[in-house]
């Protein structure tokens, strides 16, 4: 399916029941989705995964007369002749092939006011379209804080469309995108344009309209320039960029823990408030054991996530994140990728969801592939749960390096090693094998440093709060009340039945000998085919199975793990949770995203092999 | 010919003739680099042989063989004017 939200009822374009759809397109990093959130707000229906900047994003508005608009936040373009997906994206939608949505009964085309000369030659090429378009001249408080100046009723007579100057990052000029919103604002009459593909003439042309419309471009931003010879200086660059990612990981763990302490302690709380006010029940036991406890033990983890994406959030709209891309090229380019796939690789630490819709922007189809199939190996969000918890059972702790390094720490920091190396393993031996490709033209667009704002980035963690919410609702809450209905049936006398007769019992029996050389008996065999559906589940698998609470902080848990498991064993499971792709939301998406069953079906086979190769020799090496 | 990549930190000229496939010249017009139009080079991005090129208002990273196809009209020079 394609990645819009199905489109809502009502929509059936222009002449349908009142409710519209209207597309903002325009170059990247003129402020398109600035724009968009400042129209929609919270009322957007954000489809799936809204990633970044690679996705549709559609949002309602309702105008002063009653009328809703949907408006579609697509991708940046910078011409006609699309590249990366994400291009490809926006081209669809606007000649109404997109599949998901109607063609937009009308089109608002955001410029950038301090490159004007550049962009004009989007409006020939917008226009183009047959669409009614706005022609918005966004950054218009930077424009004028830098001396530059434009007559907009001179360009809109140039351009037979009409034109509006505005800040979005401020809320200026907006009444005039609302007026042509309610269809109340006449354009001008139609003038001839330049003949499109021929961009030498179409800029020539461009040229002469600023001209005409008296433009003054604004000085040249000196701090701009100042930022990047600190970020891009020979040494003290690399030295910035290290130190950035290390804060980010660094982050995930420090920064979280209190957070993820409160949230636990809230989910324990009203746990235990939950079991004294109800009544003992087969329900209750439900309730609290299955439901409580297993979408809890998931819920922890959403601090972790959110400070995460705060952090991609303030690197990517602060401009550094494009700077980071440009120093990663080299390091990218040894094991066959380019720059640009070091952003999906960085986000897929948090999440593999969103790190592979943003391979979107990857511009060769190869490469793009390539890191699609390699994110799911770096070490996702979901899998700290589990190494925490066999962790914390397996391994004492002991200082390792003075007090910086202690044993635990060193084994989750080898556990990141090991997704990284395999990551970058299987990259260069795709990208010397099925996907080698000849080495394309590398064309990265630095945008210009600004500050995040807090709307913006606000509204990513609001985003990514309702989805992960979303999936430890359905996701995560469904299989563990399977798993719990599995694990009390069949009855016998009337009562339950111990957890090895039950019918969990006897799948993970049926599954023994083949995590048995792995050093893994039936009941971790459960925990494995529950954590198929997202990793996380095993650890409120192995509560349930052990009939406690399910906690990777749990004492008793960890103690019956100890008896169950050898240290050989520990290990073992460990590696297979780094390499195996246990997380049906991946495979969903990899679906969707490559447009069949051919590369999900590859990767799964591959990250299952690696995992029970790497799991076998860990065992048999460690006992 | 002069091309990009021999453009130094800080000077500017102007872009003459894209010699490289039609795709790719057509994304590098798209970018700016159209013939006619002035192109400074800003700095060497550290680690690797990408260099950030300024082309009208926008900053664009290339790799240095990216560079060698966009041959420029006369030798580097400061200042450098701009057509239309």
């Amino acid at each position: 399916m394609p990645s819009a939200a199905p489109a809502p009822s009502g929509v059936s374009g222009p002449k349908g029941s009142g409710r519209r759809v209207v597309a903002i397109c325009g170059a990247p990093n003129v402020g398109k989705s600035t724009l968009f959130n400042r129209l929609t707000g919270l009322h957007q229906k954000v489809a799936n995964y809204p990633g970044i900047t690679v996705e549709k994003r559609i949002g309602s508005l309702d105008l002063p007369a009653g009328q809703q608009v949907d408006l579609v936040d697509l991708p940046g373009i910078v011409g006609l002749h699309p590249r990366s997906e994400d291009e490809r994206i926006s081209m669809n939608v606007l000649r109404g092939a997109s599949g998901a949505l109607p063609k937009p009964s009308a089109a608002i085309l955001l410029l950038d006011s301090t490159n004007l000369r550049a962009q004009l030659r989007l409006v020939p090429e917008i226009l183009g379209f047959g669409i009614p378009t706005l022609v918005v001249l966004n950054m218009a408080d930077d424009l004028a804080a830098r001396g530059g100046s434009i007559d907009t009723e001179a360009v809109a007579r140039q351009v037979g469309a009409p034109v509006a100057l505005v800040s979005a990052r401020q809320g200026t000029g907006m009444d005039k995108i609302a007026r042509f919103l309610e269809g109340t604002l006449d354009p001008p009459p139609p003038v001839r344009l330049p003949v499109l593909n021929n961009i030498p003439a179409e800029r020539l042309w461009a040229g002469g309209v600023a001209r005409d419309a008296g433009y003054r471009p604004p000085e040249p931003s000196l701090w701009g320039r100042r930022l990047d010879s600190v970020f891009l200086h020979p040494v003290a660059g690399p030295l910035i960029f290290l130190v950035v990612v290390i804060a980010v990981f660094q982050s995930i763990f420090t920064l979280a823990a209190p957070l993820m302490d409160a949230v636990d302690a809230a989910v324990a709380g009203s746990g235990g408030w939950l079991g004294a006010v109800l009544p003992d029940s087969i329900l209750k036991g439900l309730l609290l054991d299955g439901i409580w406890a297993g979408v809890g033990s998931v819920v922890i983890f959403l601090p972790q996530i959110l400070i995460l994406f705060l952090f991609i959030g303030v690197l990517e709209d602060s401009g550094y994140l494009a700077r980071a891309a440009a120093i990663a090229d080299r390091s990218m380019r040894a094991v066959g990728l380019e720059g640009r796939s070091f952003i999906p690789l960085l986000s897929a630490y948090a999440c593999a969801v969103p790190a592979i819709m943003a391979a979107r922007t990857i511009e060769s189809q190869r490469d793009r592939l390539a890191t699609i199939f390699i994110a799911p190996l770096t070490t996702c969000s979901a899998r700290l749960p589990v190494y925490a918890l066999l962790i914390a059972a397996f391994v004492p702790e002991r200082p390792l390096v003075g007090p910086f390094l202690g044993t635990r720490a060193a084994l989750l920091l080898g556990l990141y090693a090991a997704g990284f190396v395999a990551a970058c393993g299987t990259a260069w031996v795709l990208k010397s094998s099925v996907l080698r490709s000849r080495p394309a033209p590398f064309m990265l667009q630095l945008p210009p440093y600004r500050w995040p704002t807090l709307r913006s980035l606000s509204l990513r963690l609001y985003d990514r709060s309702r989805i992960f919410l979303r999936r430890a609702g359905t996701v995560i809450m469904a299989t563990t009340i399977v798993l719990w209905f599995l694990a009390s049936v069949p009855y016998s006398n009337g009562e339950p039945p111990e957890i090895g007769d039950s019918v969990a019992g006897s799948l993970g029996r049926a599954i023994e000998p083949l995590v048995e050389p792995l050093g893994l008996n039936w009941k971790i065999g459960i925990g494995l085919i529950t954590s198929l559906a997202a990793r996380e589940v095993i650890v409120g698998t192995l509560g349930t199975i052990y009939g406690m609470e399910g906690d990777e902080d749990s004492p008793a848990l960890q103690e019956a793990l100890r008896s169950e498991l050898t240290f050989g064993g520990a290990v073992a499971l460990l590696l297979f949770f780094a390499f195996a792709m246990q997380c049906m939301s991946t495979v969903a998406i990899v679906r969707r995203e490559t447009g069949g069953w051919k590369w999900p079906i590859a990767q799964f086979a591959y990250m299952l092999a690696l995992a029970y190769l790497a799991g076998f020799v860990a065992y048999r090496m460690l006992g | 010919m002069a091309s990009l990549d021999d453009l130094a930190p800080g000077t500017t000229a102007t872009v003459e003739e894209l010699r490289c496939e039609e795709p790719d010249a057509v994304r590098l017009m798209e970018l700016g680099f159209i013939p006619g139009v002035a192109v400074s080079c800003q700095r060497a991005v550290p680690l690797g042989d990408l260099a950030v090129y300024q082309v009208e208002g926008s900053q664009i990273a290339l790799r240095r063989e990216t560079a060698a196809r966009i041959l420029l009209s006369e030798t580097p020079e400061r200042g450098g004017d701009e057509r239309a």
